[in-house]
């Protein structure tokens, strides 16, 4: 696997520090179980906002150790893997943060 | 409701004519087995097929596997593509890889269809079509969030409207597609910054665009395909292929349509000069700030933002001042391609938003700048 391990991903401080660099500047994302998919002790963490969303589905995968999940923005659509985290960010982030909600199981389709 | 000026007549039938271009393209593809999985000889002979520029690669793999099954070695197969050693994300539409990867379009297009050997380490799995009506259900919800907000348009579509629209989509079915298509109500986009949408109430274009009203500005969907080449590139067949997707960035940004200065329209190179500000190097890098000279001459057309039905595909841009010019020449943008047109910067943006745009709702734009 081409993925960085999760522990590369720094826990959540200050959700607020933001760099001026849309690019480049962390994202919070506020991971959010649906149903029965395993929830995780802590919901919010940061990455950058150069990543893809690639990351962010196999960081969540090694959290919950199954390899199925599905994830959605908004409770709304599946983002590709290849979107930035600071487009989906900057088009779909609500309060500061990406809410990614993630279910076991085929959610919204 | 004057707002809801009738997207006239000619403009409609415009628009169709456009649509059934763009359902009609297709690439024509030469695609050759891979050396490795040939197991039979003589190697057999390149199988020749048309890939619909809407289409997706998976979606061929049928065809393409009953021409090679003689051929092909026992066992699980785990099909992918390849064109000069760079394996195909199997999400983007053909019509845009072909773009983007062909500088100086090769036809036909010589790929290399792979069996075995998935590269899990660049492609995201690929379950065939059901991975690809996934991804063509899910991009149409993102695009209808853009556009209105949420997804509810497109969720609650019933099931039988779904399936039927990924199977207009699948056949290249475009009255299938039209008539249930329509019901979502996700555009056209109009010029006075509104998109006729059932969550929105249609109104005159004289609110600020940034008042807390009813009335937002509305966003385009936008997946924009940035190639780097080479400098002093002049002929587009020396052009250096694309060896590694991470030398092309895959930028997702609405465009926002806002009211300034009385603008009547907005032109690609001013569209693009907001969503792609990096490679427009007279510029700031600022996006959707002041309005850009590059654009418009301001209020001088007799066509205001609240007038008449739109009629976009007929509208002469105003002829740019020779200071306008001098300011897209210092781009560094050397071409834009969009449905396999190499597009003027001064055509209206909302054109070609409304009339290239691909099925799943984005418009998508290969964008070729000098690195």
């Amino acid at each position: 696997r081409k993925f960085p391990p999760p522990s590369s991903f720094p826990r959540v401080r200050s959700p607020s520090a933001m760099a001026a660099d849309p690019n480049h500047k962390k994202v919070v994302v506020n991971f959010q179980s649906v149903a029965n998919a395993p929830k995780l002790r802590q919901s919010k963490f940061k990455i950058g906002g150069n990543e893809k969303f690639a990351r962010v589905i196999e960081f969540l995968r090694r959290q919950i150790h199954q390899d199925t999940v599905f994830l959605y923005v908004n409770s709304a659509f599946s983002p590709n893997p290849d979107e930035l985290i600071s487009d989906l960010y900057s088009n779909f982030g609500i309060d500061g943060q990406l809410v990614v909600n993630y279910a076991s199981s085929m959610a919204w389709g | 409701m004057a707002a809801a000026a009738p997207w006239d007549k000619e403009a409609a039938a415009w628009s169709e004519e456009a649509a059934r271009l763009v359902w009609g393209g297709a690439v024509p593809l030469q695609v050759h087995l891979h050396d490795a999985d040939v197991t039979a000889l003589p190697p057999p002979p390149p199988f020749l097929t048309l890939g619909p520029r809407i289409g997706y690669f998976p979606l061929l793999v049928s065809t393409i596997k009953a021409h090679f099954s003689s051929s092909l070695p026992p066992g699980v197969d785990t099909v992918w593509f390849e064109y000069k050693g760079l394996p195909l994300k199997w999400y983007i539409p053909i019509g845009v890889l072909f773009d983007l990867l062909c500088a100086d379009p090769e036809r036909p297009w010589n790929l290399t269809v792979h069996f075995r050997g998935y590269p899990a380490d660049i492609l995201s799995p690929c379950e065939g079509e059901d991975s690809v009506k996934w991804n063509y259900n899910n991009s149409l919800k993102e695009a209808a969030f853009i556009i209105t907000g949420n997804s509810k348009n497109v969720m609650n579509m019933s099931q039988a409207d779904q399936l039927a629209m990924w199977e207009s989509v699948r056949k290249g079915d475009l009255d299938s597609y039209m008539n249930i298509s329509t019901k979502l109500k996700l555009g056209p986009f109009e010029e006075d910054f509104l998109v006729r949408t059932s969550s929105l109430e249609p109104r005159q274009g004289s609110d600020e665009p940034e008042s807390p009203g009813s009335v937002k500005p509305c966003r385009v969907p936008v997946r924009l395909y940035v190639r780097r080449v080479q400098q002093d590139l002049e002929y587009l067949e020396d052009a250096i292929p694309v060896s590694d997707w991470e030398s092309v960035s895959y930028i997702n940004r609405p465009f926002e349509i806002r009211k300034e200065g009385g603008r009547s329209y907005i032109a690609l190179e001013h569209a693009l000069e907001t969503l792609l500000p990096e490679f427009f190097s007279s510029k700031p890098a600022a996006r959707a700030a002041d309005p850009e000279p590059a654009a418009t001459t301001p209020d001088s057309e007799p066509k205001d933002s609240d007038t008449s039905p739109s009629t976009h595909h007929d509208e002469k841009p105003p002829p740019a001042s020779p200071q306008e010019t001098d300011v897209a020449k210092k781009t560094k943008l050397k071409l834009v391609r969009v449905q396999g047109i190499e597009l003027d910067m001064d055509i209206p943006f909302l054109w070609v938003a409304n009339n290239l745009k691909n099925p799943e709702r984005f418009l998508h734009v290969c964008v070729y700048v000098s690195a």
